[in-house]
């Protein structure tokens, strides 16, 4: 294992308090491991030329040169910034359920904070909505750095409650966030599916980009009780005298069905899905977004 | 309810509540966890809480199975409801070989010992079982002790606390006999037991040492031990030798020839057999008469299974009866190693000598071989008399009775004389001048049915050539002319045969060997015909004893200064006399019985036992029978010499009598059958068949199977199906990631 990613790992992220450095240990720790040039898209902002090379974009290929030199060259502009992500994060009360050194809010958080560094660290604009049965708290778009900190005090939401109504929740982000960009939504989904699949439409209709991070705990997925058990719901107000050993198998194909259907109703959409556990280094999650953040510049 | 060997672990059986109380307590210690998947885990519970409910019962009562299975394991209980409801009891029925050859040793113990050990071993195991416990001891001995009343050592006792000790006190004064018992009379006495048929399990056991003579004709035993079954008993044989030792036994101690008379030679034979399977060497003889050592018999080689006899002279000085005693060298079984004889000899043997001639020339000429006085003690005291003493007078005192040249008898005469014969008595018979041929073969022939043994056609004159040097006479090696075998006797060759009677034409001797010719003419014809009668037996001569002068002229020259001719008539008188003397071999075990004249001896006998039977003296009551009286020994166990002392009613004098008792010497022959060899003798008998060490009360196999191992079974089954179940109701973190 590199250095670099001995530091994303939640164990030792867990060891840092604060989200704000968690977030900024965690984006140079990635950047350095990826050990990537910054990246080059559309931009106002010349940097240099390049030779063409078969498979370049002709788009950009610098026709002034060629006339001159009648040679092909590609002009190179710093990368545009002006890309508006809004992190649309659960902080209902399933998601304080976590077997490791972070639950489930506490790695959605994490993961939410350490895109917004890594956003205003390149000039992009950020916004962030924490709910739980409503919106919680808002914090609108902009490209400060000091703008983190907004983020991080709204995902600071005491009494959790339930979450119920996905779609109404998402349509306060469209309300919230008018224009068309990425939206990130940081959640166990532990809700009605049809609710979230209109609002996943709703984003998608309204021209916006969604990636979903899908947080589960090891537990969750593996259930892994053993002796009697009795199960106290979170955010439902039901509880469960049982033997776990024995619904272990019941369980786990309920869970199946849940995560396909979610998984397909993200795929009809068009929205990007990853299922996070928290057991995993944070740069599982972090290379999912580049690598969305990179789709979207190749489609555009 | 089964009988069970460890009943108190039966209090086992309240651990069954141990599984249901853990799983009750196992309900109450949960634990709390707070749990957002919710949703999922009441569908799940929702789905298969039927089956859920359903393992866990049959979880517990898999668990409560094991405990009951562990607990029923230990205590062992057996499936014995048949004999519970048929068989209330298991009667031991043990049958003991104590003949003579169970004294071969192996190592320190002997086969009876063996035995002993088997006996006491049957005896703790079946103590051991549940049900009641039945013991019936029989010895061999005891089976065949003659009468038929078998005296049984236990008979149909219960095993108490104390039986252990009443059969180590039997089974300690056990010994090997000197009998040769087999096992059938043993298997005989038990089926006259009292059998209360369906109420008792029968065990029979024979240990023994399953002798191959003992089984040579297994017929009876085969049929006996089918009858056991047929009832129902179950067979167990027990053999307590597993090899063939090698073993030597005096055969046989018999007195073969010569006179029984004071201070004259007697020929005697020791027969030894070599039971082994190698050749014998150097086999040395010990000899004793009257208790007094005498040279020793050496035999060179005895082949393998093969028996040589050897003959020894003896001499007894006085009249009376003498004992005589041969004795081998410490080998397997000592029983057999040693043998007696009683020879009873009288100061001469008296001899009737009839002679039809009232000049009875020829029984002066006989009379005067067989005792030529002077110095010269031939032991035989002839008297001369007409055949009108045959009539007048009793022939029992008589060691033989000659006829010579006789012209007629009367009824009364061939009665007696043939009453002589047939009670042991031996008559010799030369013919002459006088005797009618159709006289002979009307009234002492008659067909086979007389004393005389041939018929014949009449006198004949032998007709030969002269010049050819051929002997008138060949004998055989009949006893009385044995003394010539061995190479050409001149003296027999120097007999001339001139006159004899001729055997009717196609006369040959009958196949049942009662009739032989000893001795032949040179042209074939019959000279000596022996012919046997009742106990006692009948040698003609066709031609005359003396060679004096007749109408014919000289019938032959033997008695004419040949020396053959006394010795041949002296071997002729040993002949004859011998069938009144012969050697009654008594075998020990069998009754032994002597007889006197009522009046003249008192009715109470003493008898003096030989060492071996303990010594010392027994006095039984003769029982009267007409004019006699008769005493018997029955207990007679021990081989060696026995007197009976009978008491004179004038003057209480004591006359002894003296008897020879022998072991049976077929069973010194160590040769055994193996568990194959019985196999093939008892075709169609379902028995068990076992060495000495490795025989057990096998009380499953009557009392029912023991339950135990099936519970263990059980167990074992219960407990993996529990380990089946509960890996499928339970979680095993084999990788992680069970879903992605």
């Amino acid at each position: 294992m590199p250095d670099s990613k001995r530091f994303l790992h939640p164990e030792t992220i867990a060891r840092i308090s604060r989200l704000e450095v968690r977030a900024r240990h965690i984006v140079e720790g990635f950047l350095s491991g990826i050990h990537r040039s910054p990246f080059f898209g559309q931009s106002i902002e010349f940097r240099q030329h390049r030779e063409y090379a078969p498979g370049d974009d002709l788009r950009h290929i610098d026709w002034k040169v060629w006339a001159k030199q009648d040679r092909y060259y590609i002009k190179q502009f710093e990368e545009d910034t002006n890309l508006r992500s809004a992190l649309l994060v659960d902080v209902s009360g399933s998601m304080q359920y976590g077997s490791g050194p972070l639950n489930k809010f506490d790695y959605a958080a994490t993961l939410a904070v350490s895109i917004a560094y890594l956003l205003l660290r390149q000039q992009d604009a950020v916004g962030c909505l924490a709910f739980d049965e409503a919106v919680r708290n808002r914090v609108p778009l902009h490209t400060k750095r000091g703008h983190l900190n907004s983020i991080i005090q709204a995902l600071a939401v005491s009494e959790p409650a339930r979450k119920t109504d996905m779609l109404s929740i998402l349509r306060g982000a469209v309300e919230t966030y008018p224009r068309r960009g990425l939206m990130i939504l940081v959640s166990d989904l532990f809700v009605e599916r049809e609710s979230l699949f209109a609002g996943l439409r709703l984003l998608r209709q309204m021209g916006h980009d969604v990636v979903v991070f899908h947080v589960l705990d090891d537990d969750e997925l593996d259930f892994p009780f053993n002796g009697a058990t009795r199960f106290e719901g979170l955010e439902l107000p039901a509880h469960l005298n049982c033997n776990p050993r024995a619904l272990r198998e019941g369980y786990l194909d309920a869970l199946s069905r849940f995560l396909h259907d979610v998984r397909h109703g993200c795929a009809r959409q068009g929205v990007d899905y990853t299922l996070v556990r928290t057991s995993q280094p944070l740069d599982v999650a972090l290379t999912a977004y580049l690598n969305h953040r990179l789709a979207v510049q190749s489609r555009n | 309810m089964l009988p069970f060997v460890h009943a108190p672990l039966l209090w086992g059986l309240a651990l069954l509540g141990v599984p249901i109380l853990i799983h009750l307590i196992n309900r109450l210690r949960h634990r709390r966890v707070n749990w957002a998947a919710m949703e999922f885990l009441l569908a799940s519970q929702k789905k298969s809480r039927n089956w859920i409910l359903f393992k866990q019962l049959l979880l517990l009562l898999l668990r409560v199975m094991a405990v009951a299975a562990i607990v029923l394991m230990l205590a062992q209980p057996h499936n014995q409801w048949a004999a519970l409801l048929s068989h209330a009891k298991t009667h031991h029925i043990v049958l003991v070989d104590d003949s003579y050859s169970m004294s071969d040793r192996t190592s320190d113990s002997s086969a009876l010992d063996r035995a002993k050990e088997v006996v006491l071993r049957l005896a703790d195991q079946a103590a051991r079982a549940d049900n009641p416990q039945v013991f019936t001891l029989l010895r061999f001995s005891e089976a065949g002790a003659g009468d038929r009343n078998a005296q049984p050592d236990m008979l149909q006792e219960p095993l108490t606390g104390g039986s252990r000790e009443r059969i180590t006190s039997i089974v300690a004064s056990w010994k090997p006999t000197q009998l040769a018992s087999g096992p059938y009379e043993a298997l005989e006495a038990i089926e006259r037991l009292p059998h209360q048929s369906g109420s008792e399990e029968r065990v029979v056991y024979l240990i023994s040492d399953f002798r191959a003579n003992q089984w040579d004709d297994p017929a009876e035993i085969r049929e006996a031990l089918a009858r056991l079954e047929q009832q129902g008993a179950h067979l167990e044989l027990v053999d307590c030798v597993e090899t063939a030792h090698a073993n030597l036994g005096i055969a046989d101690l018999r007195i073969t020839s010569g006179i029984r008379a004071a201070g004259v030679p007697l020929w005697m034979t020791v027969t030894v057999t070599n039971f082994a399977s190698a050749p014998a060497r150097d086999v040395s003889v010990t000899l004793a008469e009257d208790g007094l050592a005498r040279p020793a018999v050496v035999i060179e080689q005895i082949p393998a299974g093969k028996s040589v006899t050897r003959r020894f002279p003896v001499v007894f000085a006085a009249a009376g009866q003498h004992r005589v005693s041969a004795q081998l060298e410490s080998d397997a079984i000592a029983a057999d190693n040693v043998r007696y004889a009683v020879v009873e000899v009288a100061d001469t043997s008296p001899v009737l000598v009839i002679d039809g001639d009232p000049k009875a020339s020829d029984a002066t000429f006989l009379s005067t071989a067989l005792s030529p006085g002077g110095k010269v003690k031939s032991g035989v005291s002839p008297l001369i008399e007409s055949p009108r003493f045959l009539r007048d007078h009793a022939l029992d005192g008589y060691d033989a009775v000659f006829l010579l040249n006789f012209e007629r008898l009367d009824v009364a005469e061939i009665e007696a004389l043939e009453a002589y014969v047939r009670a042991g008595g031996g008559v010799g018979i030369f013919l002459g001048e006088l005797n009618q041929a159709d006289f002979l073969n009307k009234h002492l022939y008659r067909d086979g049915a007389g004393l005389f043994p041939l018929p014949l056609v009449g006198v004949t004159e032998l007709l030969v050539d002269r010049t050819e040097e051929v002997p008138d006479v060949e004998v055989t090696d009949h006893p009385i002319f044995s003394v010539f075998a061995g190479e050409r006797n001149s003296f027999i060759g120097s007999i001339l045969v001139e006159h004899y009677f001729a055997a009717a034409k196609n006369w040959t001797p009958a196949s049942d060997a009662e009739t032989q010719v000893i001795a032949r003419l040179r042209n074939g014809a019959p000279l000596a015909v022996e012919h046997r009668m009742g106990e006692g037996r009948v040698v003609a001569f066709l031609t005359k004893a003396g060679p004096g002068e007749t109408p014919q002229g000289s019938w032959n020259n033997w008695g004419r200064n040949n020396p053959s001719f006394v010795v041949a008539m002296l071997e002729l008188e040993a002949y004859l006399a011998a069938s009144r003397h012969a050697t009654v071999s008594s075998l020990v075990g069998a009754p032994l019985a002597t007889t006197m004249p009522l009046a003249q001896y008192q009715p109470q006998v003493r008898f003096v036992l030989p060492a071996d039977q303990g010594g010392g003296t027994l006095t039984v009551d003769a029982e009267a029978a007409g004019t006699d009286q008769t005493a018997t020994l029955t207990d007679t166990h021990a081989a060696g010499i026995y007197e009976a002392q009978w008491t004179l009613r004038a003057g209480g004098e004591i006359v002894p009598r003296q008897f020879a008792l022998n072991v049976d010497p077929r069973e010194g022959n160590l040769q055994r059958l193996d568990s194959a060899g019985l196999a093939q003798r008892l075709p169609g008998i379902k028995y068990l068949y076992s060495q000495a060490q490795d025989v057990a009360y096998d009380g499953e196999r009557l009392s029912g199977p023991n339950l135990g191992r099936f519970f263990m079974w059980l167990l074992i089954g219960v407990l993996l199906a529990e380990q089946i179940l509960a890996y499928s109701a339970s979680y095993h973190p084999v990788r992680r990631g069970a879903v992605h």
